[in-house]
């Protein structure tokens, strides 16, 4: 994903399958994260009064997730680790969601401890993992590379759980782990730091066999600092941490499994189950309680009583306090964990996490005491949530890309969907079988905006019907083919019955009956594979059989069905006519095509190599619906552990691999029986083709600028419009440089480097799976503007200002938003974060208020006052009318970018004088913008820095201090997107005081001026002077019929005093500034 | 499609009952005999701490090819450590025989067995609370188990069946060849890995390249088995595989335990489809 990349998700009604497999809660007791063995890690916001809300699903593991664990000092930076089972490290930061490193070692953690000694240690601290592996692995918490091991003489084994337990008595940090087998050993840990950097081998302390097996947890009394806490699956003991003499061990009783436990306090334990049960002991010294009586009558106490431990060991037992208990327990195995905070207003918290998706929170009191009678109490379930509560709360926000044309089909789920770019079309199979062709962008914007009613009615779709069951999964093979008829459009349903069809005449061609269960995929044959002369459609279907339709012949060529697993992978020998199938447990078979004959069947070694060798035919390997599902395969390398060969390739995330060369593209996921779609907004691209058409912005309603005439515009000025753009944003970009030189540079340089690789992999990808042919840069000049309009819509943070609301909608001609939109972030290219419905809500610090809408953050209103300050500070003229949207839009692409900088930030250690070598090689066309504005920057700033305008300089120092304040991209980006559009409002009102749009022209060149460099050309004066020979158009809604007259638009701005205006350049942010607003000001407006 | 329908509602009925049947007495009784096989599996690795404990027993393994006998082994295998080793080499060029062997008081881990064997456990453990009195509620409950369980002996079985790839260098650096008591001379290398059900050990003879040599040195990649002629960089020497020597031994049980593998999962397979065929009546509900 391209970090110029915007994404929105339109969730459906149904929340995306989150099955708990990790979850912990953070340090400040403010989030808490959950992994899943979907791949996805959840983030729910727990608010003070222990309210659990989801805020956002972060992409980036392919499989499922087995532990989570914090990796740094949490008051200095909020970072997660994540691992999942293929053996991929993710640290996130969890309060944006950003990816800030990954790795993929072949490794499987079961559990990570952070360690950091501040005194004995440079860098970030160290991961300790254990998992399926010999002992302790040690990795930088910082690169994610492995530093080194902890080594057992020992028995060598797996080893199960650990815990670091730091003593005050002994002034030494000690790890303390247990293995498979039941050993438990000892490791110094601070004292040892030195050997471990210097790559020593370090051998276990001390070891003892614990006899018994699968541990689950070992804790350290922190408290008495004498106590060890271990619990196995079917019992629990307790020992002295002194000498490892066993004081008291506590059998399950009733057949439960223990999971886990904690140490709450002095002499007091929290124990859980895997069945979500939960209970808290007491541990009592019988001596102790009976001293009192004892000492009257007998003088031996005092020799009863030495601490020797001995002692201890008899008189220990438990006391049962509480417990807690879930409803529907004994279904699925519950992942628990206890947060002991013992500072105010933390609680306790027992939190747990289900297969199910749900989440459960009780508040442990902090000193659990039994009922009167000594029975044990009960301790009540604080609060409970699951993602689809989320979905279900705030539906508005929920919406599905269909969902508008629920009029007849009722309650319909999307089971299926496949966007065709070429088209612009979304086709969308539903669960009744329905299969729906709409304008994705209209459907879109019906989804998302308010007043979208009138959308609805006007966007043309189409409703095919012929399926039964629900539509499972569908191919539109022209997009793999050019060759193939564009009207074309196969799709398979749940009764393995699948349908040719002709989507423009709505016909159906032919129906193939397949008998074989749920059609899972369908595939295309390569385009050098033909049988006599076409390509054939291979069904993939769930009872393992693979069948091959001819579409054209209407007939069912090949019918295998000898699978005992499911289907991984389909291989075409072109040469000999054969189908190659990949089952899940790694045997191969061989059929041939004409006669339908299994040739051969091979398993093991030889099948990898026979599925190795045909890497030149092409692969087509279809997506699995579930990331789990293909995990048993995707394992195959990892087995091939402590080899240097290894390497297991990026999986990229599900979303990413899309179309780059379209502003717009809806990209749909499917997680089992859930469909959602994300709309990807390419910025970059959209700047590009905005700029040269700043007339088209009244193209919609204009009467003298006809859309061929804007066409052919564009197309004189598209090359001089990327040179243009360039040096726009490298102006802008150079006045960054004085703040932060070299490291802008450094930054921009390796950024590039990881762009351009994922650029390359992004084009192998296309060629590998001959994805399509090179799409035409032309895209539908009303598409753009629709494009843009829609991605403005999303972005602006609604009902903060009623009038700019209105002034938006009138001169923008966009539409507000029916509900707060759940925003995408790319980390990377194959890590990204989507909003949950809801996520409005975890804003702690902005009080609730219905009238605003998709207001990212607090600090967005304050951010944006900073820049409008800072605009009206150094900037007098007021910005131009005709480059709105441009300019917009390009200085949101500016900040995007520069923020998205912040995260590379850690990659630099480079002079910047190799920084400039490298930007000097940096020469291909398509190379970055970014980069090459700030190649140019640079150089510009050597020789004169002083054409450098004033105001973008104090403005760009103001981004680029964002940057080190963490401040989101998002919230960036809509801080500047407010300011601005506040600003060009002003103007608007301004204007017919002035009235003069001429002057208004002037005043844009001025600026446009100012933003071209000196060393600008011919081309761009010519440019200029296109644009100053037009008089100045605003956008007009529909409803206002005269576009011409600027007059009648600007009506509603006459109407307001010149009060309103100075208003706006007070603090428009706060809440209280406009109820008081609104009742001082005479105008309704606002 | 209205016929269609009205006959669905009475199936529905005997769709539910026989989904209810296999959701209570079948997925048990498969259970069951998944339970028994695996632990004939485990049995088959001696695992520690289950049942009789004390040393497990030794086994000795005469590796040999069947072409030439210039190397001959015995290995002691001690559970998932080789306990003793003897090896005998002829020299091809000198017919003199050398002999090497472990030391007493150390053992080498296999680590592929380890690692079967506890993937083996892990699987064992994930059934063994999921007895009769278990019920199970829906169908993607016991998907889920058996994904679970899937991916455990699939990764076992993956360990014995993909034996590491290492480059010469990693092979010199392993603590194999510090195992041996009259040290290893420094033209052998030693390794002994897993391979299916055979436990192999191949011997390496290397030269030294000549500083001048006019060969044109490139190290090798990794490799279960390298070839004469492979070279490599340790220390500051530059070594080229002059002789490869392999010989290897079938494990009895190791091939018992491989077979178990596969039947295991077929059985796991085959009651993942039969839940699955009722998920297509059954409509989005996680049936």
């Amino acid at each position: 994903m391209r970090p110029s990349l915007q994404a929105v998700a339109l969730w459906g009604k149904r929340a995306p399958p989150h099955s708990i497999t990790a979850i912990m809660i953070t340090d400040d007791q403010q989030m808490i994260v959950t992994g899943s063995q979907e791949g996805q890690l959840c983030l729910w916001n727990l608010s003070p009064e222990l309210k659990i809300s989801a805020k956002e699903l972060l992409f980036g593991h392919s499989a499922s997730v087995t532990c989570l664990a914090r990796a740094r000092d949490f008051s200095k930076q909020p970072y997660v680790v994540s691992a999942a089972e293929n053996g991929e490290m993710c640290v996130w930061n969890v309060t944006n969601g950003q990816c800030v490193e990954k790795a993929t070692l072949p490794y499987r953690h079961a559990a990570i401890c952070y360690y950091h000694c501040s005194f004995r240690m440079t860098g970030e601290g160290w991961l300790l993992c254990c998992g399926e592996y010999q002992d302790v692995l040690i990795i930088d918490a910082k690169t994610l590379a492995v530093v080194h091991t902890f080594t057992s003489s020992q028995s060598p084994d797996w080893v199960n759980c650990m815990c670091i337990v730091h003593s005050m008595r002994i002034q030494e940090d000690s790890l303390l782990v247990v293995s498979v087998a039941g050993e438990l050993k000892v490791w110094d840990l601070s004292s040892s730091i030195n050997s471990i950097q210097e790559k020593q081998d370090v051998y276990e302390k001390e070891s003892k066999f614990l006899e018994s097996l699968n541990c689950q947890t070992i804790r350290f009394c922190t408290y008495t600092e004498r106590l060890l806490l271990v619990v196995f699956s079917k019992c629990w003991k307790v020992y002295d941490y002194c000498d490892f003499s066993l004081l008291l061990t506590e059998v399950s009783r009733n057949g439960q499994f223990f999971d886990g436990g904690e140490v709450i306090g002095a002499h007091r334990i929290l124990i859980w189950t895997e069945d979500g049960h939960s209970y808290i002991y007491q541990l009592l010294n019988r001596w102790a309680q009976m001293g009192a009586a004892y000492k009257t009558f007998s003088g031996l106490s005092k020799s009863i009583y030495p601490a020797d431990g001995r002692v201890l060991k008899e008189t220990i037992y438990p006391h049962l306090l509480c417990s807690t208990s879930v409803q529907e327990n004994k279904s699925h195995p519950f992942v628990m964990g206890y947060m002991n905070e013992r500072k105010e207003p933390f609680y306790k918290v027992l939190f747990s996490g289900e297969v199910s998706g749900r989440i459960t929170l009780w508040h442990i009191p902090d000193v659990p005491v039994s009922k009167f009678d000594g029975s044990p109490r009960e301790i009540p379930i604080t609060a409970t949530w699951t993602l689809q509560d989320n979905f279900d709360k705030h539906h508005t926000m929920s919406q599905s890309i269909i969902d508008h044309f629920s009029g007849f089909i009722d309650g319909s789920v999307v089971t299926s969907s496949e966007y065709v770019p070429s088209l612009g079309k979304l086709i969308c199979g539903c669960e009744d079988g329905t299969i729906i062709i709409t304008q994705a962008l209209n459907a879109a914007k019906a989804g998302l905006l308010e007043g979208g009613s009138l959308l609805k009615d006007s966007s043309p779709h189409k409703v095919l019907k012929g399926h039964h069951q629900s539509v499972t999964s569908l191919l539109y093979p022209h997009s793999l083919s050019s060759k193939l008829d564009q009207s074309w459009m196969v799709s398979g349903d749940r009764d393995s019955c699948v349908i040719w069809w002709n989507i423009f005449t709505e016909e159906i061609l032919h129906k193939f009956f397949l008998e074989a269960g749920p059609v899972t995929s369908l595939l295309m044959s390569p385009e050098k594979f033909r049988l006599r002369g076409d390509q054939i459609i291979c069904c993939v279907c769930s009872d393992h059989s693979v069948g091959l339709l001819h579409l054209e012949g209407k007939r069912c060529l090949l019918r295998a069905r000898k699978h005992l697993f499911p289907v991984r992978m389909i291989k075409w020998h072109p040469v000999e006519n054969f189908l190659i199938v990949g089952c899940a447990d790694d045997s191969v078979y061989i059929w041939e095509i004409e006669t339908g004959t299994l040739e051969r069947h091979e398993t093991g070694e030889r099948a990898r190599i026979i599925l190795n060798c045909c890497d030149d035919s092409l692969l087509l390997k279809p997506e699995s619906v579930l990331p789990v599902a293909s995990e048993t395969h995707k394992h195959k390398s990892i087995e091939q552990r402590s080899s240097s060969s290894y390497q297991l390739g990026p999986i990229p995330c599900p979303g990413l691999q899309v179309d780059l060369s379209r502003p717009f593209n809806v990209f749909a996921t499917k997680w089992s029986h859930v469909g959602f779609h994300i709309l990807l907004f390419d910025l970059e691209n959209l700047v590009e083709l905005l700029l040269p058409t700043p007339l088209s912005d009244g193209d919609s309603s204009s009467s003298f600028y006809g859309s061929e005439i804007l066409r052919r515009a564009k197309s004189t000025v598209e090359k001089k419009t990327m040179t243009l753009k360039k040096n726009k944003t490298l102006s802008a970009e150079a006045t960054s440089k004085p703040a932060s030189e070299s490291l802008a540079q450094g930054d921009s340089a390796n950024k590039f480097s990881e762009e351009n690789d994922g650029i390359k992999r992004q084009k192998k990808m296309k060629s590998s799976k001959k994805m399509h042919p090179e799409p035409s840069r032309r895209v539908d000049a009303n598409l753009t503007i629709d494009t843009a309009k829609l991605f403005l819509s999303c972005l602006l943070p609604w009902g903060v200002d009623k009038e700019l609301d209105h002034l938006c909608i009138k001169h923008l001609n966009i539409l507000k938003l029916q509900g707060p939109v759940s925003l995408g972030l790319a980390s990377n290219e194959d890590h990204f974060s989507l909003m949950l419905p809801g996520w409005d809500l975890c804003n702690t610090e902005t009080k609730r208020d219905d009238s605003r809408v998709n207001l990212f953050s607090g600090k967005v209103l304050e951010l944006s006052n900073k820049y409008i300050a800072t605009l009206s500070n150094q900037l007098a003229i007021p910005r131009g009318l005709e480059n709105k949207c441009n300019s917009l839009q390009d200085r949101l692409f500016l900040v995007n970018k520069l923020v998205t900088l912040m995260s590379f930030k850690s990659f630099l250690s480079n002079s910047s004088f190799k920084m400039e070598s490298v930007h000097n090689k940096v020469k291909s066309p398509g190379s970055d913008i970014l980069n090459m504005s700030s190649f140019y920057g640079y150089l510009r700033n050597g020789k004169n820095g002083s054409h450098v305008p004033e105001a973008d300089l104090s403005l760009l120092k103001l981004i680029s201090c964002w940057r080190d304040q963490s401040v989101q991209v998002t919230e960036a980006i809509q801080a500047v997107l407010l300011a601005e559009v506040q600003q060009h409002m002003k103007t608007l009102r301004k204007t017919p005081i002035n009235s003069q749009p001429v002057s208004l022209a002037e005043n844009g060149n001025c600026e446009m001026m100012q933003n071209v460099p000196k060393m600008e050309w011919a081309e761009e004066l010519e440019l200029q002077c296109i644009r100053s020979t037009l008089p100045p158009q605003t956008p007009v809604s529909p409803v206002n019929h005269d576009s011409n007259s600027n007059s009648a638009n600007f009506q509603d701005a006459e109407d307001m005093p010149d009060r309103c205006v100075l208003e706006e350049s007070e603090s428009p942010g706060e809440p209280r500034h406009h109820l008081w607003l609104a009742k001082v000001c005479p105008c309704k407006v606002c | 499609m209205a016929t269609a329908m009205a006959a669905t509602a009475a199936e529905r009925a005997v769709l539910e009952e026989e989904f209810r049947w296999l959701l209570h007495d079948e997925v048990h009784a498969v259970l069951r005999q998944l339970q028994d096989i695996l632990k004939e599996a485990s049995l088959r690795f001696t695992l520690p701490g289950s049942g009789t404990e004390g040393p497990t027993k030794q086994e000795n393994f005469i590796l040999g090819s069947c072409g030439t006998d210039q190397v001959k082994g015995v290995l002691t295998l001690q559970g998932d450590a080789l306990s003793q080793a003897d090896v005998n080499l002829k020299m091809p060029r000198n017919n003199q025989l050398l002999h090497f062997a472990f030391r007493e008081d150390k053992q080498w881990k296999l680590q592929q067995i380890q690692d079967a064997r506890n993937h083996v456990s892990q699987a064992m453990y994930l059934l063994t609370n999921r007895d009769n009195s278990y019920q199970f509620k829906t169908g993607a409950e016991v998907l889920k188990l058996m994904d679970a369980v899937m991916l455990q002996l699939t990764r076992a079985r993956n360990r014995l069946t993909t034996p590491a790839t290492l480059t010469l260098p990693e092979i010199a650096a392993s603590g194999l060849t510090r195992m041996f008591a009259p040290a290893l001379p420094s033209d052998l290398l030693v390794n002994v890995y897993i391979n299916l059900n055979k436990l192999c050990l191949t011997v390496y003879q290397l030269h030294a390249l000549q500083p001048n040599s006019t060969k044109n040195f490139r190290p090798a990649g990794g490799a279960v088995l390298h070839s004469p002629g492979a070279m490599f960089e340790w220390g500051s020497q530059r070594l080229e595989v002059s002789h490869v020597h392999k010989v290897e031994c079938v494990i009895p049980w190791l091939n018992d335990a491989l077979v178990y593998f596969t039947v295991s999962l077929q059985l796991c397979q085959q009651l993942k489809d039969k839940i699955s065929v009722f998920s297509s009546y059954w409509s989005y509900r996680p049936f």
